[in-house]
Protein backbone atom coordinates (compact mmCIF):
# COMPACT_ATOMS: atom_id res chain seq x y z
CA UNK A 1 0.00 0.00 0.00
CA UNK A 2 2.58 1.98 0.72
CA UNK A 3 4.70 1.35 -2.22
CA UNK A 4 1.92 2.41 -4.00
CA UNK A 5 1.45 5.38 -2.61
CA UNK A 6 5.48 6.52 -2.42
CA UNK A 7 4.95 5.28 -6.98
CA UNK A 8 2.27 7.88 -6.92
CA UNK A 9 4.18 10.31 -5.05
CA UNK A 10 7.30 10.14 -7.61
CA UNK A 11 4.78 10.39 -10.71
CA UNK A 12 3.22 13.72 -9.05
CA UNK A 13 6.48 15.27 -8.23
CA UNK A 14 7.03 14.52 -12.39
CA UNK A 15 4.67 17.62 -12.41
CA UNK A 16 6.04 20.08 -10.31
CA UNK A 17 7.53 23.14 -12.44
CA UNK A 18 11.31 22.68 -13.48
CA UNK A 19 11.24 25.99 -14.61
CA UNK A 20 11.22 28.91 -12.18
CA UNK A 21 12.08 32.28 -13.41
CA UNK A 22 14.52 33.96 -11.09
CA UNK A 23 12.31 37.31 -8.86
CA UNK A 24 15.16 39.16 -10.58
CA UNK A 25 17.47 39.57 -13.07
CA UNK A 26 21.07 37.56 -12.40
CA UNK A 27 22.76 38.50 -15.45
CA UNK A 28 24.03 41.74 -14.69
CA UNK A 29 25.97 39.83 -11.52
CA UNK A 30 26.89 37.31 -14.04
CA UNK A 31 28.09 39.60 -17.16
CA UNK A 32 29.93 41.78 -14.65
CA UNK A 33 32.01 38.36 -12.63
CA UNK A 34 32.68 36.96 -16.71
CA UNK A 35 34.53 40.22 -17.37
CA UNK A 36 36.17 40.17 -14.54
CA UNK A 37 37.76 36.65 -14.37
CA UNK A 38 40.14 37.46 -17.46
CA UNK A 39 41.64 40.55 -15.99
CA UNK A 40 42.08 38.54 -12.64
CA UNK A 41 43.52 35.25 -14.17
CA UNK A 42 45.16 37.32 -16.93
CA UNK A 43 46.96 39.99 -15.24
CA UNK A 44 49.25 38.79 -12.97
CA UNK A 45 50.20 35.60 -15.58
CA UNK A 46 51.35 38.64 -17.54
CA UNK A 47 53.17 40.55 -15.17
CA UNK A 48 54.83 36.76 -14.35
CA UNK A 49 55.75 37.00 -17.95
CA UNK A 50 56.87 40.55 -18.36
CA UNK A 51 59.17 40.09 -14.92
CA UNK A 52 60.25 36.75 -15.52
CA UNK A 53 61.60 38.53 -18.88
CA UNK A 54 62.98 41.48 -17.52
CA UNK A 55 64.03 39.35 -14.50
CA UNK A 56 65.95 37.32 -17.30
CA UNK A 57 67.54 40.24 -18.91
CA UNK A 58 68.53 42.14 -16.16
CA UNK A 59 70.69 38.96 -14.69
CA UNK A 60 71.84 38.18 -17.62
CA UNK A 61 73.37 41.90 -17.50
CA UNK A 62 74.61 41.58 -13.95
CA UNK A 63 76.45 38.58 -14.55
CA UNK A 64 78.17 40.53 -17.68
CA UNK A 65 78.21 43.74 -15.41
CA UNK A 66 79.96 40.97 -12.88
CA UNK A 67 82.71 39.55 -15.44
CA UNK A 68 83.52 42.65 -17.70
CA UNK A 69 83.89 45.32 -14.42
CA UNK A 70 84.81 44.60 -10.90
CA UNK A 71 85.57 48.23 -10.24
CA UNK A 72 82.27 49.62 -9.52
CA UNK A 73 81.25 49.68 -6.30
CA UNK A 74 77.27 49.69 -5.10
CA UNK A 75 75.24 50.26 -2.03
CA UNK A 76 73.83 47.20 -0.68
CA UNK A 77 70.57 45.96 -1.85
CA UNK A 78 67.52 45.29 0.57
CA UNK A 79 67.29 41.84 0.45
CA UNK A 80 63.61 42.12 1.56
CA UNK A 81 62.38 43.71 -1.28
CA UNK A 82 61.42 40.96 -3.67
CA UNK A 83 59.91 38.88 -0.87
CA UNK A 84 58.44 41.24 1.24
CA UNK A 85 55.00 39.69 0.77
CA UNK A 86 56.24 35.93 1.52
CA UNK A 87 52.68 34.21 2.37
CA UNK A 88 50.03 32.45 0.52
CA UNK A 89 46.95 35.35 0.87
CA UNK A 90 46.00 34.88 4.70
CA UNK A 91 46.07 31.24 4.68
CA UNK A 92 49.73 29.73 4.15
CA UNK A 93 52.95 31.23 5.16
CA UNK A 94 56.68 30.14 3.48
CA UNK A 95 58.38 27.45 5.37
CA UNK A 96 61.82 28.07 6.98
CA UNK A 97 64.04 26.56 4.21
CA UNK A 98 62.29 28.74 1.74
CA UNK A 99 62.84 31.79 3.94
CA UNK A 100 67.06 30.42 4.35
CA UNK A 101 67.30 29.77 0.35
CA UNK A 102 65.97 32.69 -0.61
CA UNK A 103 68.23 35.07 2.04
CA UNK A 104 71.33 33.49 0.55
CA UNK A 105 70.42 33.47 -2.91
CA UNK A 106 69.55 37.34 -1.91
CA UNK A 107 73.23 38.15 -0.61
CA UNK A 108 74.87 36.64 -4.20
CA UNK A 109 72.65 38.64 -6.02
CA UNK A 110 73.46 41.92 -3.44
CA UNK A 111 77.38 40.56 -4.32
CA UNK A 112 76.55 41.09 -8.22
CA UNK A 113 74.62 44.10 -7.95
CA UNK A 114 77.45 45.68 -6.35
CA UNK A 115 79.56 45.21 -9.31
CA UNK A 116 76.84 47.63 -11.19
CA UNK A 117 76.75 51.11 -12.07
CA UNK A 118 73.91 53.20 -10.52
CA UNK A 119 71.64 53.21 -13.53
CA UNK A 120 72.25 49.52 -14.05
CA UNK A 121 71.36 49.10 -10.14
CA UNK A 122 68.37 51.09 -10.90
CA UNK A 123 67.02 48.90 -13.75
CA UNK A 124 67.47 46.05 -11.79
CA UNK A 125 65.71 47.54 -8.73
CA UNK A 126 63.01 48.25 -11.24
CA UNK A 127 62.53 45.19 -12.71
CA UNK A 128 62.44 43.73 -9.09
CA UNK A 129 59.54 46.05 -7.99
CA UNK A 130 57.36 44.78 -11.24
CA UNK A 131 57.87 41.10 -9.63
CA UNK A 132 57.14 42.52 -6.10
CA UNK A 133 54.08 44.12 -7.66
CA UNK A 134 53.13 40.52 -9.39
CA UNK A 135 54.00 38.79 -5.97
CA UNK A 136 51.59 41.29 -4.41
CA UNK A 137 48.76 40.80 -7.04
CA UNK A 138 48.39 37.21 -6.78
CA UNK A 139 48.30 37.32 -2.96
CA UNK A 140 45.87 40.16 -2.77
CA UNK A 141 43.71 37.57 -5.45
CA UNK A 142 44.79 34.71 -2.92
CA UNK A 143 43.23 36.69 0.02
CA UNK A 144 39.56 37.10 -2.19
CA UNK A 145 39.78 33.23 -3.42
CA UNK A 146 42.33 31.55 -0.72
CA UNK A 147 41.21 28.01 -2.30
CA UNK A 148 42.17 28.91 -5.66
CA UNK A 149 44.73 26.27 -6.88
CA UNK A 150 45.28 28.39 -9.64
CA UNK A 151 46.60 30.88 -8.33
CA UNK A 152 48.78 28.93 -5.73
CA UNK A 153 50.33 27.48 -8.18
CA UNK A 154 50.97 30.44 -9.64
CA UNK A 155 52.47 32.40 -6.80
CA UNK A 156 54.66 29.32 -6.24
CA UNK A 157 55.87 28.80 -10.09
CA UNK A 158 56.78 32.65 -9.34
CA UNK A 159 58.74 32.53 -6.36
CA UNK A 160 60.18 29.47 -7.79
CA UNK A 161 61.60 31.15 -10.99
CA UNK A 162 62.99 34.06 -9.18
CA UNK A 163 65.00 32.04 -6.47
CA UNK A 164 66.21 30.57 -10.03
CA UNK A 165 67.12 33.59 -11.95
CA UNK A 166 68.62 34.39 -8.17
CA UNK A 167 70.53 31.23 -7.89
CA UNK A 168 71.93 31.82 -11.61
CA UNK A 169 73.21 35.64 -11.16
CA UNK A 170 74.88 34.50 -7.75
CA UNK A 171 76.23 31.07 -8.96
CA UNK A 172 74.77 29.63 -6.15
CA UNK A 173 74.18 25.56 -6.38
CA UNK A 174 71.44 25.06 -3.50
CA UNK A 175 68.75 23.46 -4.63
CA UNK A 176 65.82 26.04 -5.24
CA UNK A 177 62.12 25.82 -3.37
CA UNK A 178 60.32 22.58 -3.25
CA UNK A 179 56.75 22.54 -2.97
CA UNK A 180 57.69 20.55 0.20
CA UNK A 181 59.23 23.50 1.91
CA UNK A 182 56.09 25.25 2.24
CA UNK B 1 -3.67 14.47 -1.95
CA UNK B 2 -5.65 12.49 -4.38
CA UNK B 3 -5.93 15.09 -7.04
CA UNK B 4 -2.28 15.65 -6.23
CA UNK B 5 -1.46 11.79 -6.60
CA UNK B 6 -3.70 11.48 -9.64
CA UNK B 7 -1.78 13.86 -11.80
CA UNK B 8 -0.64 11.96 -14.97
CA UNK B 9 3.38 11.14 -14.83
CA UNK B 10 5.34 13.96 -16.58
CA UNK B 11 7.90 13.02 -19.04
CA UNK B 12 10.47 15.51 -18.55
CA UNK B 13 12.91 14.36 -21.07
CA UNK B 14 10.34 14.68 -23.73
CA UNK B 15 9.41 18.23 -22.52
CA UNK B 16 13.26 18.93 -23.11
CA UNK B 17 13.75 17.39 -26.05
CA UNK B 18 11.10 19.33 -27.33
CA UNK B 19 12.05 22.60 -26.48
CA UNK B 20 15.55 21.90 -27.94
CA UNK B 21 14.31 20.70 -31.33
CA UNK B 22 12.46 24.34 -31.54
CA UNK B 23 15.87 25.90 -30.35
CA UNK B 24 18.95 23.94 -31.57
CA UNK B 25 19.87 25.48 -33.98
CA UNK B 26 19.68 29.06 -32.44
CA UNK B 27 21.33 27.07 -29.48
CA UNK B 28 24.26 25.71 -31.23
CA UNK B 29 25.37 28.72 -33.11
CA UNK B 30 24.60 30.77 -29.55
CA UNK B 31 26.96 28.04 -28.00
CA UNK B 32 29.70 28.25 -31.12
CA UNK B 33 29.52 32.07 -30.55
CA UNK B 34 30.08 31.89 -26.73
CA UNK B 35 33.08 29.85 -26.79
CA UNK B 36 34.60 32.89 -28.94
CA UNK B 37 33.65 35.09 -26.27
CA UNK B 38 30.56 36.92 -27.72
CA UNK B 39 28.92 37.56 -24.28
CA UNK B 40 25.89 38.68 -26.39
CA UNK B 41 25.57 35.41 -27.45
CA UNK B 42 26.14 33.73 -23.82
CA UNK B 43 23.42 36.39 -22.17
CA UNK B 44 20.98 34.95 -25.16
CA UNK B 45 21.84 31.34 -24.01
CA UNK B 46 21.36 32.19 -19.92
CA UNK B 47 17.85 33.99 -20.90
CA UNK B 48 17.01 30.70 -22.46
CA UNK B 49 18.18 28.40 -19.27
CA UNK B 50 17.69 30.60 -16.68
CA UNK B 51 14.50 29.00 -15.55
CA UNK B 52 15.50 25.34 -15.47
CA UNK B 53 19.07 26.04 -13.94
CA UNK B 54 17.38 28.32 -11.34
CA UNK B 55 14.77 25.88 -10.54
CA UNK B 56 17.09 23.28 -10.17
CA UNK B 57 19.04 25.64 -8.00
CA UNK B 58 16.00 26.29 -5.88
CA UNK B 59 14.78 23.16 -5.40
CA UNK B 60 17.96 21.79 -4.34
CA UNK B 61 18.94 24.66 -1.80
CA UNK B 62 15.02 25.36 -0.62
CA UNK B 63 16.29 29.02 -0.24
CA UNK B 64 16.01 32.05 -2.85
CA UNK B 65 19.00 33.86 -2.18
CA UNK B 66 21.16 30.87 -1.97
CA UNK B 67 19.60 29.50 -5.45
CA UNK B 68 20.20 32.76 -7.11
CA UNK B 69 24.21 32.91 -6.14
CA UNK B 70 24.10 28.95 -6.64
CA UNK B 71 23.04 29.67 -10.48
CA UNK B 72 24.81 32.89 -11.21
CA UNK B 73 27.85 30.72 -10.01
CA UNK B 74 26.52 27.74 -12.57
CA UNK B 75 26.47 30.61 -15.21
CA UNK B 76 30.08 31.74 -14.46
CA UNK B 77 31.51 28.54 -14.62
CA UNK B 78 29.56 27.50 -17.45
CA UNK B 79 31.42 30.54 -19.27
CA UNK B 80 34.73 29.84 -17.60
CA UNK B 81 34.03 26.01 -19.24
CA UNK B 82 32.20 26.37 -22.50
CA UNK B 83 35.17 25.30 -24.21
CA UNK B 84 34.81 22.12 -22.45
CA UNK B 85 31.60 21.54 -24.27
CA UNK B 86 31.63 19.05 -26.68
CA UNK B 87 27.99 17.93 -27.51
CA UNK B 88 27.99 14.83 -26.14
CA UNK B 89 25.15 15.69 -24.04
CA UNK B 90 22.18 18.00 -24.71
CA UNK B 91 23.07 21.66 -23.39
CA UNK B 92 20.59 21.88 -20.48
CA UNK B 93 22.01 18.68 -19.08
CA UNK B 94 25.82 20.27 -19.42
CA UNK B 95 24.60 23.08 -17.31
CA UNK B 96 22.32 20.99 -15.05
CA UNK B 97 25.67 19.01 -14.03
CA UNK B 98 27.38 22.29 -13.79
CA UNK B 99 24.47 23.48 -11.40
CA UNK B 100 24.34 20.88 -8.99
CA UNK B 101 28.41 21.20 -9.00
CA UNK B 102 27.87 24.43 -8.06
CA UNK B 103 25.22 23.49 -5.11
CA UNK B 104 27.20 20.89 -3.88
CA UNK B 105 29.93 23.24 -3.95
CA UNK B 106 28.92 25.97 -1.86
CA UNK B 107 27.78 23.73 0.73
CA UNK B 108 31.10 22.14 1.10
CA UNK B 109 32.73 25.40 1.40
CA UNK B 110 31.07 26.20 4.62
CA UNK B 111 29.71 24.14 7.22
CA UNK B 112 28.56 27.15 9.09
CA UNK B 113 26.38 28.68 5.50
CA UNK B 114 25.40 25.04 5.05
CA UNK B 115 23.32 25.39 8.81
CA UNK B 116 22.60 28.99 7.65
CA UNK B 117 20.93 27.60 4.65
CA UNK B 118 18.56 24.97 6.55
CA UNK B 119 17.90 27.42 8.98
CA UNK B 120 16.55 29.93 5.79
CA UNK B 121 15.04 26.71 4.37
CA UNK B 122 12.94 25.82 7.20
CA UNK B 123 11.70 29.27 7.81
CA UNK B 124 11.40 30.02 4.76
CA UNK B 125 7.61 30.21 3.15
CA UNK B 126 8.08 27.51 0.54
CA UNK B 127 9.87 29.17 -1.78
CA UNK B 128 10.63 26.20 -4.63
CA UNK B 129 6.81 25.94 -4.65
CA UNK B 130 6.60 29.15 -6.53
CA UNK B 131 6.20 27.63 -9.81
CA UNK B 132 3.89 25.07 -8.24
CA UNK B 133 -0.03 25.68 -8.46
CA UNK B 134 -2.30 23.37 -6.45
CA UNK B 135 -2.16 20.55 -4.61
CA UNK B 136 1.85 19.99 -6.03
CA UNK B 137 2.69 23.46 -3.60
CA UNK B 138 1.74 20.70 -0.23
CA UNK B 139 4.74 18.66 -2.54
CA UNK B 140 6.78 21.09 -3.12
CA UNK B 141 6.52 21.81 0.16
CA UNK B 142 7.35 18.70 1.91
CA UNK B 143 9.95 17.84 -0.73
CA UNK B 144 11.95 21.47 0.58
CA UNK B 145 11.66 19.92 3.97
CA UNK B 146 13.32 16.61 3.20
CA UNK B 147 16.89 16.23 4.48
CA UNK B 148 19.71 17.23 2.13
CA UNK B 149 20.94 14.35 0.47
CA UNK B 150 17.28 12.73 0.13
CA UNK B 151 16.22 16.29 -1.00
CA UNK B 152 18.88 16.46 -3.88
CA UNK B 153 18.00 12.64 -5.19
CA UNK B 154 14.68 13.13 -5.39
CA UNK B 155 15.11 16.63 -7.04
CA UNK B 156 16.66 14.74 -9.71
CA UNK B 157 15.44 11.41 -10.33
CA UNK B 158 11.98 12.31 -9.39
CA UNK B 159 11.32 16.34 -10.49
CA UNK B 160 14.06 16.10 -13.71
CA UNK B 161 13.64 12.37 -14.69
CA UNK B 162 17.50 11.60 -14.19
CA UNK B 163 17.94 8.34 -13.63
CA UNK B 164 20.22 7.23 -10.38
CA UNK B 165 23.67 6.10 -12.28
CA UNK B 166 23.28 10.30 -13.99
CA UNK B 167 21.90 11.38 -10.35
CA UNK B 168 24.82 9.98 -8.49
CA UNK B 169 27.21 10.97 -11.24
CA UNK B 170 25.91 14.34 -10.44
CA UNK B 171 26.09 14.08 -6.48
CA UNK B 172 29.26 11.91 -6.35
CA UNK B 173 27.35 9.34 -4.87
CA UNK B 174 27.25 5.67 -5.79
CA UNK B 175 24.25 4.29 -7.41
CA UNK B 176 23.09 2.04 -4.62
CA UNK B 177 23.44 5.48 -1.58
CA UNK B 178 21.27 7.21 -4.45
CA UNK B 179 18.59 4.51 -4.66
CA UNK B 180 18.76 4.72 -0.76
CA UNK B 181 18.27 8.62 -0.81
CA UNK B 182 15.22 8.10 -2.48
CA UNK B 183 13.56 5.26 -0.53
CA UNK B 184 13.96 7.52 2.21
CA UNK B 185 13.08 10.52 0.72
CA UNK B 186 9.70 8.63 -0.21
CA UNK B 187 9.25 7.11 3.15
CA UNK B 188 9.75 10.73 4.26
CA UNK B 189 7.44 12.29 2.07
CA UNK B 190 4.26 10.00 2.68
CA UNK B 191 4.73 10.62 6.18
CA UNK B 192 5.36 14.44 6.14
CA UNK B 193 1.82 14.38 3.91
CA UNK B 194 0.04 12.38 5.91
CA UNK B 195 0.80 13.98 9.20
CA UNK B 196 -0.61 17.31 7.34
CA UNK B 197 -3.70 16.04 7.02
CA UNK B 198 -3.65 14.13 3.46
CA UNK B 199 -5.40 10.98 2.28
CA UNK B 200 -3.29 8.87 -0.30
Amino acid sequence: MNDEREDRLVAAAGKLAKSIEPERDLWPGIAEAIEAPKRRNWTPMFAQAAAVVLLVATSSAVTWYAVKDDTVVAPEYSAELIFEQASFGSVYTLGPGFQEARGMLMADLNAGLEQLSPEQRADIENSLAVVQNVIGQINAELENDPENVYLQELLLRTYRDELALMRRVGGLTKNVMLRNDI
Amino acid sequence: MEALLTVETSDYSQGMVSTENQATTDEAGLIERAKRSDSKAFEALYRMHIGQVYGLCLRMTGNVSEAEDCAQDAFIQAWNKLDRFRGDSAFSTWLHRIAVNAVLGRMRKSKREHDRIQVAAAESTAPASIGDSGNLRDLSDAVDKLPEGARHVFVLYAVYGYSHKEAGKMLDIAVGTSKAQLHRARRLLVQQLEKEGFEA
